[in-house]
């Protein structure tokens, strides 16, 4: 059967069709991942301070969510005010945010930009800022610090004097609630920017308080202490409650370039160990079956030896051991995954060596590595493309399963299995970020799904016991 | 005779298998282990010399130079003066003889450090677990499996075997991360994970309810990720056998259709279904790290991963021998079954699986 012959029969099997589209989408993500993605986040992941410099929200679900909910969410915007240089020490102005959503933004950042004199000395200014919200409420001192860094960064959400504000203001419209709160010590759990974006009633600090939409007006003061040091631009940044196709984890990242670069490691992993045991285990089957005797019952014994080692324990202490780069797990992964194919194999290479023209070439004097490579191998090669596209998954799953077991100790590349272990340590299943969980578990389970369809297809084009 | 012979062959050579793990183990782990035994002694010795009100009027000399003693004596004990070659054999043995030592970290909950007693503690709440969830999979994969054979083509066939598919490539803990999600976090009808409520219920029978309770969960998600499987492979062999000659025979005579697939075509397709259900209960045994981990089963598997999470590697290398263990005895017992059944096999080159 000649490579067309193979190629057109397959086409003949749907799922074996479906196979290939799928396996196509993964590749293309893969490929596609330094193009449509920041080329620094495939080796950035890790670096949690690159991802926060990003301003993107954390822990939001996609901005699909929104639609599907009926529910608008709120996106990320940003407000910069240049402030004039002039005389004088004391600066105010004022930026308004129109919030119209239903889902409340989940952050407020405050960028100052400042520059000092030539040759003068770091010196201090102070911020602070005054909300006004759409129902005439309003929250003095929300912001009220003393800092010299050149460029300051002030997050509401983790702001102390921020967050003490947001909830004193709330406390007269829910008194009861605050003191069950305070009491049990939960007040640094409250998200104190969802709920200044909320309606001031009651229940309002156990975040189930309706949100106020209108105009929000921030009034942030500046004074400076000498003509030395000069404003020159305020930034406001409200993050938004959604982000991109899938959403972000806990730390800010996008899961989305999670999933792409996963995906290059998850099919180069899968691949190699798969085409590489496979040989390795057809090469050793055949040389077993044809060699026979002696050679074949060791050789055999080894192979029963091989396969009785528990994978999974193994793995897990050799990882421990050696410091798990990918390329340590693949080799691995080979070491334990080359037995698997070797029993049927050589009940093929058996049935073949038993053929005349194998006699015959035996008879003409051929060596035994000339009838092995020339005459049994090649008549079991096509089957292999069945066993490789079998081995695929079990590899994806068990690089998976270590990654999520091992965390932070295992592979320092972007993989699936860690996007989720990063998720299971978070706890985001029981904060309810199922954005987090479902996309690599789907990823895993699609790029196994794409291998087994292939990989029935070609076993029904190839496996002789199925030819009628 | 042969059989004898035969049998003789599987048990030397499952014991080879367990040995050759174990020396694996043992060489990788020994550094951590020793590390660990040496501490321990310096410790003690320590202690003996400087706490004893006996040797309070000593100098400080001769305090360290008895230390010195206490521990030399001590690495003498633990045979830590003996070359690599043979402390790593020692440990092998040990290990094999289900001497484990003490654990360096965890402890059973009655408090002892005896690493067979913590795995002993952890082992049958694994068995409630997998062992159940192994029999109740198969129970339901083989009937619907026989169900699709012998409806070739139908919705019920078509759906199982896509189905079965779909499962094959699904991560276990995954579908369990996504169920802990759906039914605990969103409609909070069973309890996120732990094997009982904290506190655990006085009463024995409250407690075997609750314990129930919080098997729920985990054993749908075993049996929703693996039946699928069972039925596929149950329903290839049956539609194997389907086609034989006998079968078509039998219908020919006029044999009623139940009793052709109940009488011959099941007599003949069991022999590999028997296999497989022997592997996976004794495989069981074993239970499944991550799935564990993920439901905070207290079991065999959650017990690896905190051992290996803690550097306890006594623990780790206990666990690691009971599991190869059960995987080889499964073997064995196998080989056992098939012959005293079979007349085929016998020893010789080539023989085996």
């Amino acid at each position: 059967m000649g490579i067309k012959d193979i190629v057109s029969e397959f086409l003949r099997f749907k799922s074996g069709l479906i196979g290939v589209f799928l396996l196509l989408i993964i590749v293309g993500m893969a490929v596609a991942a330094p193009v449509i993605s920041d080329e620094e986040a495939g080796y950035r992941w890790y670096d949690i301070e690159w991802w926060t410099e990003k301003n993107i929200p954390k822990g939001v679900p996609p901005e699909w969510v929104g639609i599907i909910e009926g529910r608008e969410y709120a996106s990320t915007s940003e407000f910069t005010y240049r402030i004039p240089s002039r005389e004088g020490y004391r600066f105010t102005f004022n930026i308004s945010y129109d919030m119209a959503a239903d889902v409340p933004p989940s952050d407020v950042i405050l960028y100052i930009n400042v520059s000092k004199a030539e040759g003068a000395a770091d010196e201090e200014y102070i911020v602070v800022m005054n909300i006004y919200r759409p129902d005439g409420t309003s929250l003095s001192r929300v912001l009220d610090l003393t800092t010299a860094a050149p460029l300051a960064k002030i997050t509401l959400s983790t702001d102390e004097k921020a967050r003490s504000t947001i909830i004193t203001f709330m406390k007269k419209y829910d008194p009861e609630n605050f003191e069950d709160i305070t009491s049990r010590g939960l007040t640094n759990v409250i998200d104190v920017v969802k709920i200044l974006f909320s309606e001031a009633q009651e229940d309002v600090l156990l975040e189930k308080a309706p949100p106020l939409k209108g105009e929000y007006k921030f009034e942030i003061t500046l004074f400076r202490r000498s003509t030395n040091v000069t404003f020159n631009e305020a930034r406001l940044v409200v993050l938004g409650s959604a982000y991109g196709i899938f959403g972000t984890d806990s730390f800010g990242r996008d899961i989305f370039v999670g999933i792409i670069w996963g995906a290059r490691i998850a099919l180069v992993l899968g691949l190699v160990v798969a085409i590489v045991s496979v040989l390795i285990g057809v090469v050793y089957g055949t040389v077993s079956a044809y060699v026979g005797g002696w050679t074949d019952e060791i050789l055999q014994r080894i192979q029963e030896f091989a396969i009785s080692i528990p994978l999974l324990p193994l793995l897990l202490i050799l990882a421990y051991t050696f410091k798990p780069t990918i390329w340590n797990l693949i080799l691995l992964l080979i070491v334990f995954s080359w037995p698997g194919p070797v029993k049927t194999i050589r009940s093929m290479a058996l049935q073949i060596r038993e053929q005349l023209y194998i006699t015959a070439a035996k008879a003409v004097g051929a060596s035994t590595s000339r009838i092995v490579l020339r005459y049994i191998l090649p008549q079991i090669l096509p089957y292999t493309f069945a066993l490789v596209a079998f081995a695929v998954p079990g590899a994806i799953l068990t690089e998976a399963g270590v990654s999520f077991l091992l965390g932070a100790q295992g592979t320092l590349e972007i993989t699936w299995g860690r996007i989720l272990s990063d998720a299971e340590r978070k706890s985001a299943v029981l904060t309810g970020m199922w954005w987090w969980v479902l996309p690599p578990g789907f990823m895993i389970a699609i790029s196994g799904l794409a291998f087994v369809l292939i990989g029935t297809a070609l076993d029904r084009v190839l496996n002789p016991r199925l030819l009628r | 005779m042969a059989v004898v012979r035969y049998l003789a062959f599987r048990i030397v050579n499952a014991l080879i298998i367990l040995f050759l793990v174990l020396l694996i183990t043992a060489v990788m782990m020994n550094e951590y282990v020793e590390d660990q035994i040496r501490t321990d002694i310096r410790e003690r010795a320590y202690q003996e010399i400087y706490r004893n009100p006996q040797y309070a009027q000593w100098t400080e000399e001769q305090k360290q130079r008895a230390v010195q003693e206490r521990i030399k004596f001590y690495e003498q004990q633990y045979g830590l003066d003996q070359p690599y070659h043979i402390r790593v054999l020692y440990r092998t043995v040990d290990a094999m003889m289900f001497n484990f030592g003490n654990a360096m970290v965890l402890k059973s909950a009655g408090g002892s450090p005896v690493v067979s007693d913590i795995i002993l503690e952890a082992l049958p709440r694994t068995i409630l677990l997998f062992t159940t969830g192994t029999i109740v999979t198969i129970v339901i994969g083989i009937l619907l499996g026989i169900k699709a054979a012998t409806k070739v083509g139908s919705l019920l066939d078509r759906t199982i075997s896509t189905f079965a598919m779909f499962t094959y490539s699904l991560p276990m803990w995954w579908v369990g991360m996504i169920f802990i999600f759906y039914f605990s976090y969103t409609l909070g009808i069973f309890p996120s994970g732990g094997m009982v409520s904290i506190p655990p219920p006085e009463e024995p029978m409250a407690y075997a309810l609750d314990v129930l309770y919080h098997l729920a969960l985990p054993l749908i998600v075993f049996v929703f990720v693996n039946f699928g499987g069972w039925s596929y492979a149950t329903r290839s062999i049956v539609l194997n056998v389907l086609t034989e000659d006998f079968v078509n025979t039998a219908r020919a005579k006029g044999v009623p259709e139940r009793k052709i697939l109940y009488g011959h075509v099941l007599r003949t397709a069991s022999p590999p279904i028997v296999t497989s259900t022997t592997l996976a209960i004794l495989g069981s045994i074993g239970g499944a790290i991550i799935t564990e981990a993920v439901f905070n089963w207290p079991g065999i598997g959650r017990l690896f991963y905190q051992a290996i999470l803690n550097g306890d590697m006594p623990v780790v290398i206990g666990l690691t021998y009971i599991s190869t263990f059960l995987y080889v005895f499964a073997i064995l017992a196998l080989d056992f079954a098939y012959a005293l059944l079979d007349p085929r096999i016998k020893v010789g080159v080539g023989g085996g699986r």
